[in-house]
């Protein structure tokens, strides 16, 4: 039985399809508390008082917390990426003194109903001296007085001596891109509740997050509490991207409240405050140089990137940093240099989400790969093989560490190939007859990416494997899922290690009581790590089963042989023993193992994107009629779930390059708060994907594996950026940033370069 | 503080009778009251369709209704489906079966709404073009899926 490689359908599925899958909010019950924050008006102010009397005088209102009520020595919240030399910026569970965005928790309001919540909230009084407001890395207004400017990370890369080339080359390209602000908007918000755990003394947070075992620690460090005290379960979670893999100051208040007021607390945020208070994603301003042959040859790149993180907690300097570790791609570009700089500004922290970096460095370099093209009259493909690395390459070390996670060691991969699978899946070679024949007021574009990403982020992945009572085995993972399909991978990558059936397996998840200390489940990490850990934990499983009825039959263990799913002694008895007869016979206790996977490193996957665009200059309208991926994620798993991952994650980024960005007034004021204003793609907008899958396998872990989560959203604004760059081509309209290319942008692109009295044709 | 109504709705089946305030949302209503939790509530402002519930046989967002609009009447969730697509057998309804095959769901908080919302478009439109699934789900939010899996369930169900 071979499941793996197989598109098994999805066990996850059931309870979502008849609505009976428990989400957060699903656990709420009518005897908690319900908390409501009261949140900062402005973005930046200096809070002269704040005044609970009405809000403690209304009948509904269990209590109050504002940061003079919570016990002294409550910590700061971490900033997920830890980085030791960054400034110290924490946020405080609650503004004390100054509130540093809008949206910023400045009181927690308990009531016996969401509805009392709101309207006690309101009556709360907080008095603000407005301050100007920093709202980009420029800005002279300064967050943090303790800091004598807001830039709070740096950190750079140098391979070679780029200046050598750069004084010599035959042609230098300098451009600059602008990277608009995102929400990930997962379609469940985040929430939380704290209840005292029956019959244990313990407490229980459940979460909506992608973290639990880090929630844990953090949420007992911040409040001083013995961390075996702690019970944290994240239940089935509606979607993450990164912006559920932050320790949020709600999550750890919902704690704190339980314990003040003794009693269960429940909050759930609303849409408009996710886009007020939850974490955003991506904003950053990239300035690029490159150093090219006659030939096309990429013989130099340099690039300083400064990124806005607005008010801090949320991650410093990982994103900006990744995206000039990676700036390269697949390109071999033997001299670099990059910087990138972290500030602080007045608006919601900064995080990871879906790319976290390679996004931005994948648009700037494959728009430098087509500008060079442009100049030097080549071929967009053509330029693109003359700098890819080799498959006979690898390992290639590129010189540079990944802040945080090592150096830069591409394992495995076959880039020609790959960009060849690409080029002919969406039509290449004929695309300039169809681009010639469009219709009258359409442009046609296409767009060529590349990707190269670093996944599978170690350096170890707990796994515990057991027989349960009724002869089921249970995988205890710490790989928590937000909606890619965990449970069936993992089932399906065991089952087929085992030999035994995936529906014997139960997969369990989320639970620190079962996996205290993980990760967690972010940069595509969970199929690689989890898997080869479950696999790891299935082998520790065989041999202590056969040690089981060894001991049993009284024989020595090497005459018990594992075949076929089921124990088999040599020359012994014909009947084969399955577990679940095993543990009939002796009981389940000594049936149960623990392993922990450590990779080799970071393993890369890459792929390579091409999108088809039309434009319709009469209207600015922008439809990706056309879509192909080519993606090298090792071995797959499961061809229908990395598929769905693909897909979802290109229209995740079709949906930031043609529509999404969030916007702010100049006093930093959120203009967009609700899905009114941030408009998110609909099922019109979802192009004709063609997708193909090369698998190289990463010989850095046993199973070949490498990332596919995010690989989809990665290389979509940059293969849609350069599809409408070269629709646009003809009217020597410039693109110089990730969009949003809305109808209106596009339309007023196109009058400024055809004339406002010129027909639009 | 808030008067409150007596109001008496039929919630999958069940005759559900509660005192509230005339403000609560017919979401809340049917998630706190009538204990339907497969109404998710995506964003509370009437756009991404995750709460849609069918009202006496119109879908209707349940985020911006008020449950006293919904006194006597007859609302079907998700734990309708069946009676929804009019399927009489066991297990998964047709098109349940549908997106778990294409696999057009990923988190699945989107999934219920928009699974009652397609039984009422098919069952007025049993024959639909290409262009009127794209109509009809243009009215749902999805993050997860990419749209082309769930396409393709809807367009296997017609087919």
């Amino acid at each position: 039985m071979t499941l793996f490689g197989t598109p098994l359908r999805r066990r996850e599925d059931f309870g979502l399809l008849t609505g009976t899958a428990i989400f957060l909010a699903d656990l709420a019950r009518p005897d908690m508390a319900v908390m409501r924050m009261c949140r900062s008006p402005h973005a930046h102010a200096r809070i002269m008082k704040i005044c609970t009397e009405d809000a403690l005088a209304h009948p509904d209102c269990i209590g109050i917390i504002t940061a003079a009520d919570l016990p002294s020595g409550t910590g700061l919240l971490p900033a997920i990426d830890l980085l030791p030399d960054s400034a110290p910026v924490h946020q405080a569970l609650l503004a004390s003194d100054r509130v540093r965005y809008m949206g910023e928790p400045v009181a927690a309001v308990l009531a016996s109903d969401a509805y009392a919540a709101e309207d006690i909230a309101e009556l709360v009084r907080v008095t603000y001296e407005p301050l100007p407001a920093a709202m980009d890395t420029s800005a002279d207004a300064i967050l943090y007085q303790e800091l004598a400017s807001n830039k709070v990370h740096e950190t750079s890369q140098l391979v070679g001596d780029p200046d050598k080339i750069f004084a010599t080359a035959a042609l230098v390209l300098e451009e600059e891109f602008a990277f608009h602000r995102l929400a990930a908007s997962p379609m469940e918000t985040r929430g939380a509740i704290a209840e005292a755990e029956s019959g244990t003394g313990r407490i229980l947070l459940y979460s909506s997050t992608q973290i639990p075992q880090l929630l844990r620690n953090e949420a007992a460090r911040i409040l001083g509490l013995d961390k075996a005290k702690l019970r944290v379960i994240a239940p089935r979670i509606g979607g993450g991207f990164g912006c559920k893999e932050a320790i949020y100051p709600e999550e750890i208040l919902v704690l704190q409240a339980a314990l003040t007021f003794g009693r269960p607390v429940f909050w759930c945020e609303d849409r408009q405050e996710h886009f007020q208070a939850t974490v955003q994603a991506r904003q950053e301003t990239v300035k690029v140089r490159a150093a090219v042959d006659e030939q096309g040859v990429f013989l130099a790149m340099e690039a300083t990137c400064d990124a806005d993180i607005g008010a801090a907690y949320g991650l410093l300097g990982n994103t900006p940093g990744a995206a000039m570790a990676t700036l390269r791609g697949p390109y071999r570009i033997p001299h670099f240099r990059s910087r990138s700089r972290s500030f602080v500004t007045n608006k919601a922290p900064l995080n990871v989400y879906r790319g976290a970096g390679y996004p931005q460095a994948t648009l700037c370099m494959e728009r430098m790969m087509d500008l060079a093209a442009q100049r030097l009259g080549l071929d967009r493909a053509d330029i693109r093989r003359r700098n890819l690395l080799q498959p006979d390459e690898f390992p290639v070390a590129r010189g540079i560490s990944y802040p945080a996670c090592g150096p830069v060691v591409f394992d495995s991969g076959d880039y020609p190939a790959c960009l060849d699978m690409t080029l002919d899946a969406i039509g290449y070679a004929d695309f300039p007859a169809r681009q010639a024949a469009a219709d009258e007021g359409i442009s046609l574009g296409l767009g060529l990416a590349f990707v190269v990403e670093m996944t599978g982020n170690g350096p170890t992945e707990p796994a515990r494997l057991r027989v349960a009572r009724d002869g089921k085995l249970e995988l205890l993972t710490g790989i928590t899922p937000i909606g890619q399909g965990t449970e069936t991978t993992l089932a399906q990558i065991l089952a087929d290690r085992l030999g035994v059936p995936p529906e014997t397996i139960r997969i369990l998840t989320g639970d620190t009581d079962d996996q205290p200390d993980a990760p967690g489940t972010f940069a595509s990490r969970g199929a690689t790590m989890g898997g080869n850990a479950a696999c790891l934990a299935g082998d520790a499983l065989v041999l202590a089963a056969r040690h089981v009825l060894a001991k049993f039959r009284g024989v020595a263990v090497e005459q018990i042989t594992w075949e076929n799913g089921a124990l088999a002694q040599i020359g012994g008895p014909n009947e084969p023993v399955t577990l679940h007869d095993l543990a009939a016979l002796t009981g389940p206790a000594a049936l149960d193992v623990r392993a922990s996977f450590a990779d080799n490193g970071n393993s890369w996957s890459n792929g390579c994107h091409a999108a088809l665009v039309e434009i319709n200059r009469a209207t600015g309208v922008i439809r990706v009629l056309d879509y192909a991926v080519t993606h090298d994620c090792g071995r797959v798993a499961n061809p229908l779930l990395v598929d769905g991952q693909i897909m979802g994650g290109v229209v995740q980024g079709l949906g930031a390059t043609l529509f999404e960005t969030l916007r702010f007034d100049a006093d930093g004021k959120p203009m967009t708060q609700g899905f009114w204003e941030y408009i998110l793609p609909t099922a019109a907008t979802a192009p004709r994907f063609t997708l193909r899958h090369l698998e190289t396998p990463s010989p850095l872990n046993p199973l070949g594996m490498k990332g596919a989560g995010e690989a989809g959203c990665t290389g979509a604004a940059a293969a849609i950026v350069n599809a409408i760059a070269d629709a646009l081509a003809p009217f020597g309209i410039p693109i110089r940033s990730s969009g949003p290319f809305t109808p209106e942008t596009c339309f007023t692109l196109l009058r400024a370069a055809i004339g406002q009295e010129a027909p639009i044709q | 503080m808030d008067a409150r109504m007596d109001i008496i709705v039929q919630v999958d089946g069940r005759q559900i009778a509660a005192s509230v305030r005339p403000r609560m949302l017919l979401s809340d209503f049917l998630r706190c009251h009538g204990r339907a939790l497969g109404v998710h509530i995506g964003c509370g402002q009437g756009v991404c369709g995750a709460c849609t519930v069918v009202l006496d046989g119109v879908p209707v967002r349940a985020c911006t209704i008020l449950a006293v609009q919904a006194d006597e009447a007859t609302v079907q969730t998700v734990s309708s489906q069946a009676a929804l697509e009019g399927f009489a057998g066991e297990g998964l309804t047709p098109l349940q079966a549908a997106f778990r095959e294409h696999h057009a769901l990923q988190c699945g908080f989107c999934t219920p709404g928009l699974l009652v919302a397609t039984a009422v478009f098919l069952k007025e439109n049993q024959y639909p073009t290409h262009e009127e699934i794209l109509a009809h789900l243009n009215h749902h939010l999805c993050r997860c899926t990419g749209y082309a899996n769930i396409i393709a369930a809807i367009t296997s169900v017609v087919q």
